[in-house]
């Protein structure tokens, strides 16, 4: 190697015991191949034994780059003897614990011949490892943390290390865990980090930093799973990790404390590391918390909100995601930001109250949608249908209301046209053009979901019944059913089995409803034994049926047979799940009406209203009993109804009823009206709200 | 060493040793040519194993490499020989390839079933063709028994090797001392404030492939893989990388500048029409996604890169990165873009700074 390349780093002088050599001529003969003149030379110049003299030819050829010659000079040592002839030196000195006698000189001039030998084995790793020797190198490397832990029994404080000795004992440490990674040893890489960071090096802050984070990015994506740390290290009471995970999490959070407290540089990809390793564990909320601790100033504000809110949507905290968006999407801040705009539109989107102030997120967001993002202009389409469609179920006019939902399928179209390969979106439409009764396109994508997801996914199987039950096709509905069931793994049968069971009764075979119930029954109470409250994950998860439901189903299929008897024992189960429900009063007040106590029951649907003001069916059936009750209830049952038909204008029996009123009250026309509404909604009444399975 | 890396074996691997009773121990030290096994009589029963795996091999695929006649261990052979795999890989890509009579399904499932850890890995080795291909496809209605019968063979294999237990991991919480750390608060109580969080639910066993848990038993064959990942070799990530972008069925070119200078023009082609845009863009639950999500870590961010293997993990991940932002999948849009950003860093820093170098000093003193 040529030392012109290493202009830079030019020895000029030697200099020992107060004496300085010019380096050039020592140069000359290590150029000639005389390291024995060389040696000799410095140490009649210095007055150096034959070791130190060689540290200082090994450390002048490694400088200069030549590592050939480095490691000649430093094999003409003998490490080992040279170490271990250093240990008594030291460790005699101090055989009892507490007895540091020896003598201030003494100790220095150990310590000074260990750090040299110490300098020289690391220098002859050094130098293994630019010549691609690694494994060498990594035991070389090893051989100077094995002496100094020989050396200084009782861990190194810094009072009693020099500068020098302390410098080349912490690049050791570093250097060891990285040689054996580059070597492809990956154990031992991993016992050389534990070794490096359980063990007392006195290393400075931004080493300790620098090992944890190259053990943390290590733990995390080499794909060797290192297990848990030896008991050895563990102390009781304190937190042990028990996989890769664990442990690169912890030195992450770790580091990001030490970073916050300014004890070290910072570095943004701790927190881009923490962010993987935390999102896969599906822990966004404690990401959140990580994010939020971050000192002010790291990152822009809204870059931090935006990430928040990513945050807080992952773990399913709707609410802070939106406040966090509203503050990032302020006019004054970044309101052009696609994703936020997107995220924000999403999130609205599932919550008719705030649909609104979505349907002008995606309006924003489908303007935004332009140049390298006009890709997603289609997923703003999407998104502005659905908030649209949402909105729509809270609008106060029939009038608005249609309108919303038309515009809502124009956009979910013309989303559709952008976004051909987007399930969700054919799914979307399929529901959209259920609640809007246009059957056959629902059932057109129903079907189309089905075959594109390879009928993967449940909710899509329940949209093809539910649509081909709202046609009255029930057989068909059935078919399908229990194709799905088919296709399901026992724990996730329960929506479909509620399905069946309620095809069951449509098809007037209530005895082979009460067949499925009882068996739903069975699977979800086996389930609540079989699972602890650590059970996630699976499809259905937003959508179990859990026993009460079962039990209140029951008990509403034995009323609806008059079997009054097992109906009551069916509600008295439910209400041990559930005390107060509006569905087991109206229930409840079903069994009454059918028993003849008229008041009681009307005591019942009432109490059900003031649970849930909102609760369409109690409002028709107290309609329906004061509608009998002689002319002078007719306008507080018509007004009841009208409610209804606000809040759900595709009830057909409030249809009905209504036109049973105006009948009664002799308005012949409008009853005609309201019994055809009636009787076209009967035949397209799913056996399940379509919007239960969005 | 203070410790053995033999004795720091991976714990799937403890509980692996009680169900099979033929295998020693796997120890997935880099150096398995030669911890193969312990003991003789195991040795040579996991050779007439491999032998006979390379015979039957031998009548599938047109030829096998010379060099495997003369090897102390042929599957490791096997396993890294390019040629073979780009044979097998070949016959695996054809549109008939995963029917229940297919041979070489049934050889990899046979093989799979040898329970020698060696033709196992040589199995897994082809499982990002496998899913890959198995996924696409199941939406076209072809027959895919023999894919399904080696796919469940894997989640068989994993459901034994955790008795079905679940995985979890506890979130550290710093008010709690651990071992790296100390902490100021005094320690009331270990149990509260630890986040319990499930990365892999607990598995059932199933004897067939519903369509509703495709996913599902497909990703428990992914963390199998991921288990085994650094003893797989580059060409098999590679395809595995390849089938992301499949899968996500989006372009994630637009974001190769992701963060930084402004887009330029873009060569937008889409080679996605010409395969038919039916093959791409699958369902991606989390129970997929996240083995993905692992494996395409590792691929972009593991120790000794390869370089051909990066450029394929970052398509991999712009375009699932596209394909989150098109979905708007709050977790998937925190993974892709952290791994973009954090293979970004890693190809701009040109920090030549070594904390290991010594300072070049113009005088050497002792």
């Amino acid at each position: 190697m040529e030392s012109g390349e290493y202009e830079e780093g030019m020895v000029i002088e030697f200099s020992a015991n107060g004496n300085s050599m010019k380096a050039t001529d020592v140069q000359a003969k290590l150029d000639e191949g005389n390291i024995q003149e060389a040696e000799s030379s410095l140490r009649e110049g210095l007055s150096l034994n034959f070791e130190e003299a060689r540290a200082l030819l090994g450390k002048l050829e490694y400088q200069r780059g030549n590592l050939e010659g480095a490691l000649r000079v430093f094999d003409g040592i003998d490490l080992q003897a040279a170490i271990e002839r250093l240990q008594p030196s030291l460790a005699e000195k101090t055989p009892s614990r507490k007895g540091r006698t020896r003598s201030d000189s003494q100790h220095t001039v150990s310590q000074h011949a260990a750090s040299l030998v110490l300098d020289a084995i690391y220098l002859k790793s050094k130098s293994l490892q630019k010549l691609g020797r690694l494994t060498e190198a990594a035991s070389e490397c090893k051989n100077v943390l094995d002496a100094v832990e020989k050396i200084f029994h009782q861990g190194m404080h810094d009072a009693q290390v020099d500068g020098r000795l302390q410098e080349t004992v912490s690049q050791a440490v570093e250097l060891l865990p990285e040689l054996w990674k580059q070597a492809g040893y990956y154990h031992e890489a991993i016992s050389a980090y534990r070794r490096a960071l359980l063990s007392q090096w006195n290393l400075d802050n931004d080493c300790c930093a620098r090992i944890q984070k190259g053990f943390a990015v290590f733990l995390l994506y080499s794909g060797v799973e290192a297990g848990p740390p030896s008991l050895g290290v563990q102390v009781e009471g304190s937190y042990v990790p028990k996989n890769n995970l664990e442990e690169a999490i912890l030195l992450l959070m770790i580091l990001l404390r030490k970073l916050s407290l300014g004890k070290t540089k910072c570095d943004p990809s701790l927190m881009e590391h923490l962010t993987f390793a935390l999102s896969l564990c599906n822990q966004t909320s404690v990401l959140a918390k990580q994010l939020e601790e971050i000192m002010p100033g790291v990152y822009h504000r809204v870059d931090r909100w935006n990430s928040l809110a990513l945050c807080y949507s992952g773990a399913g905290h709707n609410n802070e995601a939106l406040n966090l968006l509203r503050k990032s999407l302020h006019k004054h801040e970044r309101p052009d930001e696609l994703t936020a705009l997107l995220l924000a539109a999403k999130t609205c989107s599932e919550d008719s109250h705030v649909a609104a102030e979505g349907v002008g997120y995606a309006q924003r967001a489908i303007s935004s949608a332009q140049g390298m993002d006009e890709h997603l202009k289609g997923v703003g389409l999407r998104l502005l249908g659905l908030c649209l469609g949402k909105q729509a179920k809270v609008s106060s006019s029939d009038f608005e209301r249609s309108r919303l939902q038309s515009e809502a399928l124009k956009s979910l179209n013309e989303a559709i046209a952008l976004e051909q390969n987007n399930l969700d979106l054919i799914f979307e439409l399929g529901v959209q053009y259920a609640e809007h009764r246009n059957l056959n396109a629902a059932l057109r994508y129903a079907k189309q979901f089905i075959d594109r997801t390879g009928g993967s996914i449940i909710k899509g199987w329940r949209l093809l019944a539910l649509v081909l039950s709202a046609q009255q096709r029930y057989s068909e509905a059935h078919v399908v059913t229990d194709a799905a069931l088919d296709e399901t793994a026992k724990w996730e049968q329960g929506p479909l089995l509620r399905l069946k069971a309620k095809l069951k009764i449509s098809q007037s075979l209530p005895m082979d409803a009460i067949e499925t119930y009882r068996y739903l029954l069975a699977l979800v109470q086996a389930q609540r034994k079989s699972f602890g409250p650590l059970r996630i994950s699976n499809q259905v998860e937003d959508d179990k049926v859990d026993e009460f439901e079962v039990w209140h189903g029951l008990a509403d299929l034995y009323s609806s047979l008059s079997h009054w008897k097992d109906a009551e024992i069916c509600l008295s189960k439910a209400s041990e799940l559930k005390r107060h429900s509006a569905e087991m009063l109206h229930t409840e007040g079903v069994i009454l009406e059918g028993r003849g106590q008229i008041q009681e029951a009307l005591a019942a649907y009432i109490d059900a209203l003031l649970l849930e003001p909102y609760y369409v069916p109690c409002k028709i059936l107290i309609a329906a009993l004061l509608s009998k009750m002689g002319s002078v209830a007719l306008p507080v049952a018509r007004s009841l109804l009208s409610d209804a038909l606000r809040i759900d204008p595709n009830n057909r029996k409030a249809w009905y009823y209504l036109g049973m009123i105006h009948r009664d009250d002799g308005r012949i026309a409008d009853a005609i009206d309201c019994f055809q509404a009636a009787s076209m909604l009967e035949e397209s009444d799913p056996i399940e709200s379509f919007s239960s399975i969005l | 060493m203070s410790n053995d890396p033999s004795t720091s074996s991976i714990l799937e691997d403890d509980q692996d040793t009680i169900n099979s009773t033929t295998t020693s121990t796997i120890t997935p030290t880099p150096t398995t040519t030669t911890s193969a096994s312990a003991s003789a009589s195991s040795h040579n029963s996991s050779l007439s194993k491999c032998q006979s795996a390379v015979q039957s091999l031998s009548t599938i695929l047109p030829s096998l490499p010379p060099s495997l006649s003369s090897s102390s261990n042929p599957a490791h052979t096997l396993l890294h020989d390019h040629h073979t795999a780009s044979h097998i890989s070949s016959l695996l890509r054809q549109p008939d390839s995963g029917a229940g009579d297919n041979n070489l399904c049934r050889w990899l499932y046979d093989t799979f079933q040898s329970s020698d850890p060696d033709l196992q890995l040589l199995v897994l080795r082809f499982l990002p063709i496998i899913a890959g291909i198995y996924i696409s496809r199941a939406a076209l209605r072809v027959p895919l028994a023999g894919f399904e019968a080696v796919l469940l063979a894997l989640y068989a294999h994993e459901t034994a090797t955790r008795s079905g237990h679940s995985i979890t991991v506890s979130v550290p919480d710093l008010s709690h001392p651990s071992l790296y750390h100390e902490s100021k608060a005094p320690t009331k109580n270990n149990s509260t404030g630890l986040n319990l969080a499930v990365i892999s639910p607990s598995l059932e066993p199933y004897g067939t492939v519903r369509s509703t848990r495709r996913a599902r038993i497909v990703g428990v064959a992914l963390e199998l893989y991921y288990s085994k990942i650094h003893e797989m070799p580059v060409q098999s990530k590679i395809e595995f990388c390849e089938f992301c972008r499949v899968w996500a069925g989006q372009d994630g070119e637009m974001y190769k500048e992701m963060t930084g200078s402004s887009c330029s023009s873009r060569s937008e082609s889409k080679e996605e029409d010409g395969n038919g845009e039916k093959a791409g863009s699958i369902p991606l639950p989390w129970e997929l996604m996240q083995p993905v999500f692992r494996i395409l870590g590792h691929c972009l961010l593991c120790p000794n890169q390869n370089k051909e293997l990066v450029d394929k993990g970052s398509e991999a991940c712009r375009s699932l990165y596209a394909r989150s932002m098109h979905d708007i999948n709050p977790k998937a849009i925190l993974v892709t873009g952290s791994l973009l950003r954090l293979t970004k860093q890693a190809l701009d820093t040109n920090d030549d700074f070594d904390p290991t170098e010594i300072p070049k000093s113009r005088i050497i003193s002792i």
